[in-house]
């Protein structure tokens, strides 16, 4: 079947695709655009490692049809760092070792920004509610819970808007 | 692989104007967590997907007898919604065991219905309130109580130019004490070994007006188990009663063994989990 025009907004970029219409988003990314933060490991919406931000919500990228996203404005890994200064979430997985091999980071950093754009001052519970679909198979959850507090505190401080921090 | 036409509806007219040329070559996409499967694995071959995301069906509706819940509405959608919390407690319940975030963001209510997964989770709460849906074609439509919907595993009556466009909460369930429990291997990302949903309401005398026990991944559908309700019906409350209900839901159900859990542990954790579930919405004060 031919291909098809797919325009969608991608880390702030306007870009215009031509996909087979079977493609995944995250092949979309990986092998149209390059981005291949997004990781292709289950294929089936368990592992989390594709997860981006889809519409401001975390979304597994290999569950959602290239056509489906026409028009959506996405957020990958890629987009969180401005040049080379790190997203505070970013780097605050660096300095809590949060990662290992390193896999499931791209889609463990996507869940965990889209939480703390709905909710800047998480409880454990809450942020181990938002990696639920998230799998990693290395390092374990605890290091990222604490890199994600502490994102959270630094976050408030730099909107200004600080209750706790 | 030849993928499908992918069409993207600007209306439910659209929709339902493909659905009566193409008829089961047409499937509606809506979160596609299901459906990309499904195709994947060859379980469905469609040659049109519709996809209805523009055709604004993603609505909560108050009307005088119900709420309604559009068929495109997310399965966070639903969690987000204050008036189901408020109202129907247990399908926001549900919705919250129900994978994890990433794909409740995609999947929808009226998904998991139409997927007619014997161990679909949101299916027991939305029968136990006594949900019906709206099916329509480009004929018209028809209303339909959500449990005569499934036939069997991946089955249901749904003809092959309908669509399923909204799922309807009667207001007389709502705010009634109704609870929802989950058992499988994980709490998160996990498919049900077993799931269930109760509603008791009382009436003035203290006995059960209405009792329902809906049991989902123990029968090739959900299912009410109506010889247990029956038991509670008309009855005051009480551990026997309760033990003993639970003890008929467990005859009514019949699992299958399968990676899951065997038909043994499946029966067993009906009995247990019918009791728990009654005992909670008991101690909570049926409503």
């Amino acid at each position: 079947m031919a291909n098809i025009e797919i325009e969608l907004e991608v880390n702030g970029r306007q870009e215009q695709v031509s996909v087979e219409p079977g493609k995944t988003l995250l092949h979309l990314l990986r092998e149209n655009l390059g981005l291949t933060g997004a990781k292709d490991g289950c294929r089936s919406g368990d592992c989390g490692a594709c997860v981006v931000i889809v519409d401001g919500r975390s979304v597994n990228s290999c569950m959602v049809l290239a056509p489906q996203a026409e028009g959506s404005s996405v957020m990958t890994v890629e987009g969180l760092a401005q040049g080379d200064e790190l997203h505070p979430l970013q780097r605050a997985f660096a300095e809590n070792w949060a990662f290992q091999c390193g896999f499931c980071t791209p889609g463990m950093l996507a869940s965990c920004y889209a939480l703390l754009e709905f909710n800047d001052n998480p409880t454990r519970d809450e942020i181990r509610a938002a990696i639920a679909g998230n799998f990693c198979r290395c390092t374990g959850y605890q290091a990222v819970v604490k890199a994600v507090e502490q994102a959270a505190t630094e976050l408030r401080v730099l909107k200004g808007g600080s209750r706790n921090a | 692989m030849k993928f499908p036409e992918f069409i993207t509806a600007t209306s439910l007219d659209q929709g339902l104007e493909i659905k009566r040329e193409r008829g089961t070559e047409a499937r509606v996409i809506a979160g596609g967590t299901d459906l990309i499967l499904k195709m994947r694995d060859k379980v469905l071959s469609p040659s049109v997907l519709i996809d209805l995301r523009r055709a604004s069906l993603d609505g909560v509706t108050l009307s005088g007898e119900y709420l309604g819940l559009g068929a495109s509405l997310s399965v966070s959608g639903v969690i987000e919604n204050a008036d189901i919390a408020q109202m129907f407690p247990a399908l926001a319940a549900a919705c919250k065991e129900f994978a994890g975030p990433p794909i409740r963001n995609r999947a929808t209510l009226a998904g998991n219905i139409v997927n007619a997964s014997p161990a679909a989770d949101l299916v027991p709460p939305m029968i136990a309130y006594d949900a019906d849906i709206v099916l329509r074609s480009s004929a018209g439509e028809r209303i339909l109580p959500l449990a005569e919907f499934f036939v069997g595993p991946g089955q249901s009556v749904i003809e092959p130019d309908e669509i399923l466009t909204e799922i309807r909460l009667p207001l007389t369930s709502a705010a009634t004490a109704a609870t929802f429990i989950k058992l499988g291997q994980r709490r998160s990302m996990t498919i049900s070994q077993v799931n269930l949903a109760t509603r008791l309401s009382l009436d003035e005398q203290g006995k059960v007006s209405t009792a329902r026990i809906v049991l989902g991944a123990v029968a090739p559908v959900p299912m009410r188990a109506v010889a247990a309700e029956a038991m509670l019906t008309g009855e005051e409350l009480s551990e026997e009663l309760l033990g003993a209900a639970a003890r008929k839901a467990r005859e009514e159900a019949m699992p299958i063994s399968d990676f899951r859990a065997s038909r043994a542990y499946r029966l067993q954790m009906t009995e247990v989990l019918v009791r728990r579930a009654l005992a909670r919405i008991a101690h909570q004060g049926a409503g």
